[in-house]
């Protein structure tokens, strides 16, 4: 840590004093443009870090570009005025294309990106009363403070511009992707069902990416304007993009500092191939083609290899079954039933997957949903979370009406589900799984994350603490540094538990959690709901495992195709003439539907 | 007036063909293989100067260097999938997609060294004098790329559809483990995909060659073109880029008949954000295929 800050330094300072130095202007230049770059593919490696690849990202560039650079010509107003506004112009372009497009995933919102780029560059091209198209737009004002007689004229002025502007950029993204928000953009990633019902909102922190991306990259183009004096639409052209996605990618996704290296490189390389004259731009494409292919991890992957790897965390005592601080859902009475359903249908066309189910959860009960394959049970479960809409009925959580609201909302209520298949964070550690899903309990704000406040950090400490309580209750102490994907299929369903009840649940919902789990494991996972609930969480389980349902619940529900055939104790259950004919079948020569 | 609404009509279609010839190609790709092949246009433009090549700087018989080029596009394909796409299966979908990026500037510039960036003009052997059905009149070069176009495609159509290895295709397509547990050569399904998607931008290529201007850039706007289609009619969704394709080719030729030539090529990504408002995942895709 203390070597890495040295080397931070050493870096900024050489940076500062190259003009200094004597640098070349044709060098400060080719660095002014990596500043430039830098902003851009910064901002493209934030929404990257949430998986959506922005490849119409140049179109906010000449967005903030153009409204800078009119905004000077036709009103005289300083750039120190309209680079600002032209950054806001593309924020608000940003947002509405958000809007547009942020349901969209993978390739089909990498496609219509382009095309939206696309769009504007013929706007801008065929636009000529605004634009002068093709021609280009002459005669930008040069960077001024306020007044004219502050002109910045040398190419020293514009680095120290971009040094301030790029220094800004750096901290920013450095701060929201090392932070909780990080952390929610990589969830959204790695996993989008698990995020959301962690109560992470998928659009809501990819939209703060997209937004912030574009601002950035209209602060980029404002400040390309004013400092070249010269737009045409090619600033809007897929190749500008291109290089930008190509910083990223060769500089190190996802990292705060791919995006620079990735900027500085790729700037330098086409000069340097200029000697190749004809050949440069096939050359050009070779190199990109060998960096995807072969370090599609980036640059900073290998530099860091170089570096010494980091301190081992040191793992405290194994603390299996200790006690977590439970915490407990937001806004509710302490009377009456901690979730209650009425009457919930879902239709899958003609078919009725649910059919007018009714059910009630006690405070600090442990209600099993049982019933066989098909009875409609996760259909259930995912309507009660929000994953999927009822076509009747209503959904209450303590006093409020949750009906129809997303899953992200109700995790942040207290309701929280485990899912059914192991869902995991499965490239981010065990411990960075469960400080993700405790986003709705962080209290500081953006601007807290961003200025780093001591309640920031503090809070930060805090979690970090109540994650190992949480790991160590699981007892998966001792393996919160490892990768969730390397943990064992067991472990990784422990984890799973962990991650449900990271964000402070009230309610608990588990779908089938000894799914998989041999016998030794299963009694060890019943030891863990009943802990739960002694940590005062009322719990919903379905499962198969009939061993678990009737040694640990309070209750029984028996599902057999959508419809609720019986209701009591597991005593009365097994007793129950219905419930043996679903599970059993009949002597009946004729099958039931 | 109605005559004039047929005329851009015609066009249309026989414009949208190749553009729906593109977009099958595309879809397939994705769909198999899940890879954006930003190389299309360039395997598009290649089509295109193989036949120039062969037919009006070799001399050979147009219809043969037609089918040579076309064979000569899928052989590219084939080496492309052996030697780049099948190192980064296991990538996230950005890296082949950046890798096929790569590769269109190394085919264009390559081209632009080969064949100089000037525009060059297929010397068809179709007569000029325009066929004339009442008021609409169409050159002969162009019916041909119509009929061949439809050709092709309904030719696809019955290869997937009717043919051992296309059935192994659709199989890969909706699970590649199944598949491959159930005796499929998922190695060899996906290079072919790969040719086949290309060979079908090369067709493309070759016909719309023929009929206006062959140069290095020709693919740039084609492939723009061709990821239109495929959003309008769903990745992965065959049906989808043929009305896809064909719905473009009609919107421009009426949109530059009737409202401004200039933003021709606007058209179709306004169509795509009105269609995206009206339903994200295409018009015949099914919501969440697109991951």
């Amino acid at each position: 840590m203390r070597t890495r800050a040295l080397w931070g330094a050493a870096a900024g300072a050489l940076w500062l004093a190259l003009p200094v130095l004597g640098v070349d202007d044709y060098y400060l230049h080719l660095l002014v443009m990596t500043g430039i770059f830098f902003l851009l593919a910064a901002g493209m490696n934030l929404l990257l870090a949430a998986g959506q690849l922005n490849l119409g990202h140049t179109a906010f560039f000449g967005i903030g570009a153009y409204a800078s650079g009119l905004l000077g010509i036709h009103y005289g107003l300083s750039p120190l005025w309209t680079l600002p506004a032209g950054a806001c112009i593309a924020g608000v372009a940003g947002w509405l294309l958000g809007m547009l497009t942020l349901k969209l995933r993978g390739a089909y919102f990498v496609l219509v990106t382009i095309g939206f780029a696309e769009v504007i560059r013929l706007v801008a091209t065929n636009w000529t009363d605004l634009t002068q198209g093709p021609m280009g737009l002459a005669g930008v004002p040069p960077f001024n403070l306020a007044t004219e007689r502050f002109t910045l004229t040398s190419k020293r002025d514009y680095y120290y511009l971009i040094t301030v502007l790029a220094g800004a950029t750096l901290w920013t993204t450095a701060r929201l992707l090392t932070s909780r928000i990080g952390r929610a953009l990589r969830a959204v990633k790695e996993n989008e069902a698990l995020a959301e019902s962690s109560g992470i909102s998928a659009y809501r922190y990819t939209m703060l990416a997209m937004v912030t991306a574009c601002v950035l990259a209209g602060t980029a183009g404002g400040f390309y304007a004013h400092y070249i004096t010269f737009l045409s639409p090619e600033l809007f052209g897929f190749q500008n993009t291109v290089t930008m996605a190509v910083m990223v990618v060769a500089g190190g996704q996802g990292t705060v500092l791919g995006p620079a290296v990735g900027a500085l490189v790729f700037t330098f390389v086409p000069e340097l191939l200029r000697m190749a004259a004809f050949y440069r731009m096939l050359l050009y494409g070779a190199i990109l083609l060998l960096v995807v292919m072969f370090m599609p991890q980036g640059l900073v992957f290998y530099l860091r290899r170089f570096g010494a790897s980091p301190a081992p965390t040191p793992v405290g005592p194994a603390r299996d079954g200790a006690a977590f601080e439970a915490g407990a859902g937001v806004g509710e009475s302490p009377a009456g039933s901690a979730l209650s359903v009425a009457h919930i249908t879902v239709r899958f066309g003609g078919l009725a997957a649910v059919d007018d189910l009714s059910l009630e959860l006690g405070r600090g009960e442990i209600l099993a949903l049982i019933g066989p394959n098909g009875a409609g049970k996760s259909t259930a479960f995912n309507v009660i979370t929000g994953f999927q809409s009822a076509d009747a009925g209503r959904v209450r959580f303590g006093a409020a009406d949750i009906t129809g609201e997303p899953p992200y909302r109700i995790a942040e209520r207290g309701l929280v589900r485990m899912f059914q298949r192991t869902s995991i964070f499965p490239e981010s550690s065990a411990l960075d799984n469960v400080l993700t899903a405790c986003h709705r309990l962080a209290r500081t704000g953006l601007a807290g994350v961003l200025c780093m406040s001591r309640a920031n950090r503090f809070e930060e400490r805090g979690q970090i603490e109540r994650v190992r309580d949480i790991l160590a209750f699981v007892g998966l102490g001792h393996k919160e540094s490892e990768l969730a994907r390397m943990l064992s299929c067991g472990e990784q369903r422990l984890l799973g538990l962990a991650i449900a009840l990271a964000p402070a649940p009230s309610v608990l919902l588990l779908d089938e959690p000894a799914a998989g789990l041999n016998a030794v494991e299963t009694v060890r996972l019943m030891g863990l709901i009943e802990g739960i609930r002694g940590h005062g969480l009322s719990v919903l389980l379905v499962e198969h495992d009939m061993k678990l349902v009737m040694g640990l619940c309070d209750r029984v529900v028996v599902l057999n195709y959508g419809i609720k055939i019986a209701e009591g104790t597991p005593a009365e259950i097994q007793r129950h003439p219905e419930v043996i004919r679903a599970y059993l079948g009949t002597g009946d020569v004729v099958a039931r539907p | 007036m109605l005559a004039e609404l047929v005329q851009h009509v015609v066009n249309g279609l026989i414009l949208g063909g190749g553009y729906a010839l593109m977009g099958i190609g595309l879809t397939l790709i994705f769909g198999i293989m899940r890879v954006v092949n930003f190389a299309h246009g360039e395997l598009f433009m290649l089509g295109a100067f193989f036949l120039y090549t062969l037919f009006s700087l070799w001399g050979l018989n147009f219809f043969a260097a037609s089918l040579l080029a076309v064979a000569g596009v899928a052989l590219v394909g084939a080496i492309v999938e052996r030697l780049i796409l099948r190192r980064l299966r296991d990538q996230p979908i950005e890296i082949p997609m950046l890798a096929m990026v790569a590769l269109s500037v190394i085919i264009q510039n390559a081209a632009i060294l080969i064949w100089d960036p000037s525009p060059k003009s297929i010397r068809h052997p179709f007569s000029p004098v325009p066929l004339t059905l009442g008021p609409i009149h169409v050159v002969a070069i162009r019916v041909f790329a119509g009929a061949v176009a439809v050709a092709l495609i309904v030719g696809a159509h019955l290869f997937i559809q009717k043919t051992r290895l296309g059935r192994a295709m659709r199989a890969t397509f909706q699970d590649t483990d199944m598949a491959r547990l159930s005796g499929v050569d998922v190695d060899r399904i996906y290079m072919f995909t790969f040719a086949f998607g290309a060979a079908l931008a090369g067709a493309s290529g070759a016909l719309l060659g023929a009929v206006f201007w062959v140069y290095p850039a020709m693919g740039d706007l084609a492939a723009l073109k061709s990821f239109a289609v495929v959003i309008m009619g769903g990745l992965g969704n065959f049906l989808g880029a043929i009305v896809g394709g064909l719905l473009l080719g009609v919107a421009e030729s009426l949109g530059a008949g009737y409202i401004s030539s200039g933003y021709k090529d606007a058209i179709g990504f306004v169509l795509i954000i009105l269609l995206l408002l009206w339903r994200p995942q295409g018009l015949f895709g099914k919501r969440g295929l697109a991951r």
